[in-house]
């Protein structure tokens, strides 16, 4: 659990200074510190897939920084239901971008809570929209006592583990991946 | 499957910003919820900055234009003017699969193609109706004039009976038209080292830019909707510039290098103590995204920090910032009441009108 996301580097602190040439993982001493140690990047020990995807992007400095994000988090399962070879592809470098655009549909700006979207769907009469860092938009409803997030074209991810705080966000386990758009 | 997935689409405080940040929107060139994130007015302003929509919308690129090389040495700025026809147009090529990743949003934007790039709010949605053809200005000159109801800075002239303009080529004087969004005449437009037009003195920054980039002693920053200028007043010289609404949900991937021709030290101000000039990494902002540079080879790195820049003094809250955000060591104090709500976007809480959702006041700056 809490594997470090960067490896070679298991600490947020010890991330700085990693190494300075092409170590993607590095981030700024400042931020670092600010970050804390039990960061968004260092809580992924359960999502293997989604950390070495960040590393792909270079997302990790992103999440071990300041933030706060709140990170939607799918699960390894979630990607097992992308088509056979696609996280592959899209973590090659031709892939990156759109890799990078696909995780960061996954971020959000601020902590937000479960409760929080919880509140936000009920003075929505049933569902309530959430900006994404990068610049999409999901759909928030409830599913019984679930809370289940929709993407453009209607691919529901379901919250499965909410409210993992970190000391940089929080983080939610979800069951899909969802995408910008169709 | 990729080309099927392409989008179109800091707890801890140093200290908590006084109140004074706060700058009130409306009024006197400074805000004005609704306004078109392109439209000017007065330095901390509000104006929208509406730069994401909701699914299906883009933005698209800046225009064309003489962009300049800016190289470094030995800590001393250089600037060298480099004829780039198409610089900026240079930028966006340099990011593999970027209009490949635009593809859905332009099927969106596709009836509307030859409408430039304009930015406007609805209801408080982020909405973008983008385009990035420039071969017709037109449309931005309808947009123009919106933007002239909103706030009055509209600079440039269009053809319009009811005013009076009727003549103008493409809201430009003969020869000038199509040239740039001021009617600048070649030569006098997006120059490294050149002077500031003095059409841009007023085009002071709005939305979420107003807070990133302060005038101060040293600079000032001017904005055409397209780019932002930083302009040292020593001198009066247009000495870096980068694009103000590049962003559509794309970021320049990480092994690629940092456009050379914004290769400036451009954090924004909050981040800057994070992310500071003159270490052994470069940091540069664009797209928003602030990403770790090497210098040596100016390849990016990676991504240290994703900037959302939604909001702004003087522009509606988006209707997708719903869910309360605020970072947990900030929620004592500012929590929703029925007379304030609170959001957090990119290093700052905004304070917004729960009737109005109207932005009011930047109240802290945690970063």
């Amino acid at each position: 659990m809490n594997k470090p996301l960067m490896l070679g580097c298991a600490a947020a602190l010890v991330l700085v200074g990693c190494g300075k040439q092409g170590d993607s993982a590095a981030t700024s001493e400042p931020a670092a510190e600010r970050a804390g140690s039990d960061t968004l990047a260092a809580g992924l020990g359960d999502n293997a897939r989604l950390a070495d995807a960040a590393r792909a992007a270079g997302l990790e400095p992103t999440l071990a920084g300041p933030g706060p994000y709140t990170l939607l988090a799918p699960n390894d399962a979630a990607f097992d239901k992308l088509p056979a070879g696609a996280l592959d592809t899209l973590m090659t470098p031709e892939g990156r971008a759109e890799l990078t655009a696909i995780l960061t549909h996954h971020i959000l700006p601020g902590t937000i809570l479960a409760a929080d979207i919880g509140k936000a769907i009920d003075a929505g009469k049933g569902k309530a929209l959430i900006a994404t860092i990068g610049g999409g938009t999901l759909t928030a409803t409830r599913d019984g006592d679930k809370i289940v997030l929709a993407d453009a074209a209607g691919t529901r991810a379901v919250v499965t583990m909410a409210d993992q705080e970190r000391s940089n966000g929080v983080l939610h386990q979800i069951d899909s991946v969802l995408m910008p758009t169709q | 499957m990729s080309s099927r997935w392409i989008l179109a689409a800091g707890a801890a405080a140093l200290a908590i910003a006084t109140p004074t940040l706060a700058q009130r929107g409306g009024g006197d060139n400074k805000g004005g919820g609704g306004k078109p994130a392109k439209a000017d007015h007065a330095q901390h302003g509000g104006g929208a900055k509406p730069d994401r929509a909701g699914p299906g919308h883009d933005r698209a690129g800046g225009g064309g234009g003489k962009q300049a090389r800016v190289e470094t040495s030995g800590g001393q700025m250089r600037h060298a003017q480099v004829d780039r026809p198409k610089g900026p147009d240079k930028m966006r090529a340099a990011k593999p699969n970027r209009a490949d990743m635009r593809e859905n949003d332009r099927a969106t934007a596709r009836n509307d193609s030859k409408r430039d790039r304009v930015r406007a709010e609805k209801g408080g949605d982020r909405v973008r109706v983008a385009d990035r053809d420039r071969t017709d200005r037109d449309s931005l000159r309808l947009d123009d004039r919106n933007r002239d109801q909103f706030d009055g800075s509209r600079l440039v002239r269009f053809d319009d009976d009811e005013r009076g303009f009727r003549g103008l080529a493409n809201g430009c004087p003969p020869g000038l038209a199509g040239k740039n969004e001021l009617c600048l005449p070649p030569g006098q437009y997006k120059k490294l080292g050149s002077v500031l037009p003095a059409a841009f003195a007023s085009r002071t920054l709005d939305g979420a830019y107003s807070q990133w980039y302060r005038d101060d002693d040293r600079y000032m920053y001017r904005n055409d909707g397209d780019y932002i200028y930083r302009v040292n007043r020593n001198g009066g010289l247009i000495d870096a510039l980068f694009p103000s609404a590049d962003r559509d949900f794309s970021y320049y991937p990480v092994g690629m290098n940092y456009p050379s021709e914004f290769d400036q030290y451009n954090v924004p101000y909050q981040y800057r103590s994070f992310y500071p000039e003159g270490g052994d990494y470069d940091y540069r902002y664009g797209d928003g995204a602030i990403y770790q540079v090497d210098p040596s080879t100016n390849a990016i790195q990676s991504i240290v920090a994703l900037l959302a820049g939604d909001l702004g003094v003087g522009q509606q809250m988006p209707s997708n910032y719903g869910a309360y955000n605020v970072p947990l060591g900030y929620r004592d104090r500012y929590y929703d009441t029925p007379d304030a709500s609170y959001r957090y976007n990119d290093g700052y809480i905004y304070q917004a009108d729960p009737k109005t959702q109207l932005i009011t006041a930047v109240i802290s700056a945690l970063v």
